[in-house]
């Protein structure tokens, strides 16, 4: 037996402890052209740059490794950030298509480990591009004009981004199940990643080496004032946190999507999205100590930022469907006392609606904390409101007549287009009705009805008081409280059908010729 | 001793106000073949798809070597290969890498992995595939392959969905041989097809369904039997057979005498021993009997019979 081959043998045992889908994808990689073909494209232009590189060094200004560094990360971005996340997207969609997802999930890999086996496949594709063009960056090290630390973290950031691309294309992979329409989703996201590269992959890896080495560090427009004197890395840690928590809810996302309808699809997801939450309510509270205005800039970044959350989150929670899979119902109640206690991370519309209220709850204690001095906590009081009327009173509306109706997608649908209906709908009713002569979209208390209330506040406040925003705020809480009743309610109505079909049915086997 | 493995207990699933799957009860023994036949629609691939534990039933509960596919998911996909209508096969992909994935995948680990690779492609005689591309194989080659990969567990119940369709007749022999040996190795099958006569040859009992009914379960002699108390004969004579008609219009059981195509029909109400001794007393006679046929209906005719209308 030659080197070599002990050196497989022990590599096949090795790969025991592996994630199956890694093996497979691996070795379908290796087998296949696509990635030959653009490891081999990432070298031969890794290769003109360092050439470039070594050709302008010889004017001796001892610069020209900066621009070098920039033109091969601009390189790997394209790899990193348009060609590999193409190839996840396709991964999944193909996997979908060819219908051996199933097959899969019948195996012991849960539709979680499935999803992180082509995640980390994804990983092993990037190491090997980023592993192909480090001897030339490298080079550009030695060039002169950019810092250790510059590429180092360059490079953990774009391939952390990277991945991050990785996990969103998996996700808008599993969402469609049609060839047609996957096919065009193929073609879209890869202009989409091609552009996003262009116009902000590549200058926000720059924009990090400009902070390092000094450049200019503006405040305005995106209350950077807080970070103080470490801004540049207080943004680092706030991205890479926000990218590895978001990245795991992607994970949960397609987790969801991919799981069949059996089982508990929910809690881990809720899980997710509340830690992520937490995270950003972490973050401002940690300038609590802070002086006024950065205690507002905190808070206000809240609002916005945790209010888009919890319209979000709440789009999808409260419109879950409250029949819930007997799967579901019987692991529910094996559950011990202490996860009971947590039932809102469980599965149904109606504990859903729970799970959002939780959060106001904690968004307004948060922002309580940080007492912002404006705007007002009616402002973070009216973004809870709206969110429960925008999501509540569409579904509440029909729970009341349907409650055991599966109308999960039908009611997203809605509640999505309720937003832009509530923006529009004023001025185009005011235009039909009084037919004014000028045009105008200028704030007026029709918009009141409009979230767009929201970012005029202190024209509301000050103009039509808060009355009507409350007004709403409390037909949305009343709406949910309606949707957790008829939750609890079909929950109850299920017990007990379970119990009388728990009963023995005919004996088998005795079924008759008829 | 009664060894259930697969069993069915007022099955129901429906999707909004259609039952594709209305109160199935029916059960399996270790070692025997099922063969479920219906129309497209009738609630074939549901009722598979509640048994590999990829949907579940709104009432009822189904058992698979004891475990519940409600309760237990994990322990029945242990115990169980299911194969759907499409073989599901991978590009750039080796007939020994598809295998050793799935090996993988159900936990198979070192040695009894590449055993379990290693037997399965020696048992479905695919040893000289085992470097082709899975994607570039025929169709009854992937089906083949496909089988192996449901297989490769070691499963003690099998689920396949419309296993020999698309087959090449070749294909198909080689097929029905592969699930008789797997039946004789201890394997529970539960199979459907539209290839009718196929079953009939392959199974050890049949449950047709319609509109997600069980109309009838059985063997499909039995079934026979409780639907045509009497069995049709046909019978060639050399030389003269004057007289014939009414002679066997005169035997007892024996109705609906005529002739066609050179050949004596008739229908006979009685067992094999009344048979026996028909053919007996036709020789005494002095009668030259060449052949003598009974013409069982086929499965296609019985479930042509069950499935006409009954379910409403």
């Amino acid at each position: 037996m030659t080197w070599h081959h002990r050196l497989f043998a022990g590599l096949e045992r090795a790969s025991d402890w592996l994630s199956p889908i890694v093996v497979k994808e691996v070795r379908q990689l290796t087998s296949g052209r696509e990635f030959h073909y653009s490891f081999s494209i990432s070298l031969l232009l890794g290769l003109c740059v360092a050439f470039l590189g070594a050709a302008s060094a010889l004017d001796a200004s001892g610069t020209s490794g900066s621009w070098t560094f920039g033109a091969l990360i601009g390189c790997l971005a394209f790899f990193g950030l348009v060609v590999v996340p193409m190839g996840a997207f396709n991964a999944l969609r193909t996997e979908r298509l060819e219908q051996t997802l199933e097959l899969i999930i019948l195996t012991t890999l849960s539709p979680r480990r499935v999803v992180i086996g082509k995640l980390l496949a994804q990983g092993v594709k990037l190491a090997t591009l980023f592993a192909g063009l480090s001897p030339f960056i490298a080079m550009s090290f030695l060039l002169g004009g950019i810092d250790f630390v510059t590429i180092l973290v360059s490079m953990l950031l774009l391939f952390s981004w990277s991945l991050w691309a990785c996990a969103a294309s998996l996700f808008l992979s599993s969402l469609i199940k049609t060839r047609a329409i996957s096919g065009l989703i193929f073609g879209g996201l890869g202009v989409l990643l091609f552009l996003g590269v262009v116009a902000f992959g590549v200058p926000r890896v720059l924009f990090f080496m400009m902070m390092r080495s000094g450049g200019a560090f503006s405040s305005s427009g995106f209350h950077f004032t807080f970070f103080g004197g470490s801004a540049p890395w207080w943004l680092l840690v706030m991205l890479t946190t926000f990218c590895l928590i978001s990245m795991m809810n992607l994970v949960l996302l397609t987790e969801n999507r991919l799981s069949v309808a059996t089982g508990n699809r929910v809690t881990a997801l809720r899980i997710g999205f509340a830690v992520q939450f937490l995270v950003l309510v972490g973050w401002m509270l940690s300038f609590a100590g802070e002086p006024p205005p950065i205690r507002t800039s905190a808070a206000w970044t809240l609002g916005v930022l945790g209010g888009l959350h919890l319209a979000a989150v709440a789009m999808f929670t409260v419109t879950e469907d409250l029949v819930l899979p007997r799967r579901v119902l019987i692991r529910m109640r094996e559950w011990s006392a202490l996860r009971q206690m947590v039932a809102i991370l469980s599965p149904g519309g109606g504990r859903g609606a729970l799970y959002v209220l939780a959060q106001m709850a904690i968004l307004l204690a948060a922002v309580g904390i940080l007492r912002p001095t404006t705007p007002g906590f009616s402002w973070f009081v009216a973004i809870c409101g709206y969110v429960c009327f925008f999501t509540g009173v569409p579904v509440a509306a029909f729970r009341l007549f349907r409650p055991a109706h599966e109308a999960a997608f039908h009611l997203r649908v809605v509640t999505l287009v309720a937003l832009p209906v509530a923006m529009l709908l004023p001025d185009i009713l005011y235009y039909m009705l009084w037919r004014p002569d000028e045009f105008t979209v200028s704030f007026a208390a029709r918009h009141l009805i409009s979230p767009r209330a929201l970012a005029q506040w202190s024209v509301v406040q000050s103009r039509y008081g808060i009355a009507f925003p409350v007004a709403l705020g409390l037909i949305g809480v009343a709406a949910y409280s309606i949707v957790v009743g008829a939750g609890m309610r079909m929950i109850e109505e299920a017990e007990i059908e379970a119990g009388e079909a728990a009963a023995p049915a005919r004996e088998p086997g005795s079924a008759d010729v008829y | 001793m009664n060894d259930v493995m697969l069993q069915l207990d007022g099955l129901v699933r429906y999707f909004d106000n259609v039952h594709a799957v209305d109160e199935i009860s029916f059960s399996v023994d270790r070692g025997k073949v099922l063969g479920f036949i219906g129309p497209n629609g009738a609630g074939k691939t549901t009722t598979m798809r509640i048994l590999a534990t990829l949907e579940t039933p709104q009432r009822g509960d189904a058992r698979i070597g004891g475990y519940s596919v409600v309760d237990e998911p994990a322990k029945v996909r242990q115990i169980t290969g299911f194969m759907p209508d499409s073989a599901g096969v991978y590009a750039h992909t080796t007939v020994t890498e598809y295998l050793d994935f799935f090996a993988r995948a159900y936990n198979l680990r070192g040695t009894a992995r590449h055993q379990a690779v290693d037997n399965i492609i020696e048992f479905m005689g695919i040893g000289e595939l085992r470097d082709r591309n899975v994607e570039s194989l025929s169709k009854g080659l992937k089906q083949r392959v496909a089988l192996g990969r449901a297989l490769v567990h070691d499963p003690q119940v099998l689920i396949l969905d419309e296993p020999a369709a698309n087959l090449d007749p070749r294909a198909r022999i080689e097929f029905r041989a592969l699930i008789r040996e797997l039946a004789a190795d201890g394997k529970t099958i539960l199979l459907s097809s539209h290839i009718l006569t196929e079953l009939a040859e392959m199974c050890d009992a049949i449950a047709v369904i319609e509109k997600g009914r069980i109309l009838a379960t059985g063997a499909v002699t039995e079934i026979l039997a409780g639907m045509r108390p009497r069995r049709t004969l046909s019978a060639r004579f050399a030389g003269a057979t004057d007289g014939l008609e009414r002679f066997l219009l005169e035997q007892p059981g024996v109705v609906n005498v005529h002739e066609a195509g050179g050949r004596m029909r008739f229908e006979l109400e009685g067992d094999d021993d009344a048979q026996a001794a028909l053919v007996g007393r036709l020789i005494a006679a002095g009668y030259r009997v060449l052949e003598f046929s009974a013409h069982g209906a086929g499965l296609e005719d019985l479930f042509i019979e069950i499935t006409q209308g009954r379910v409403q």
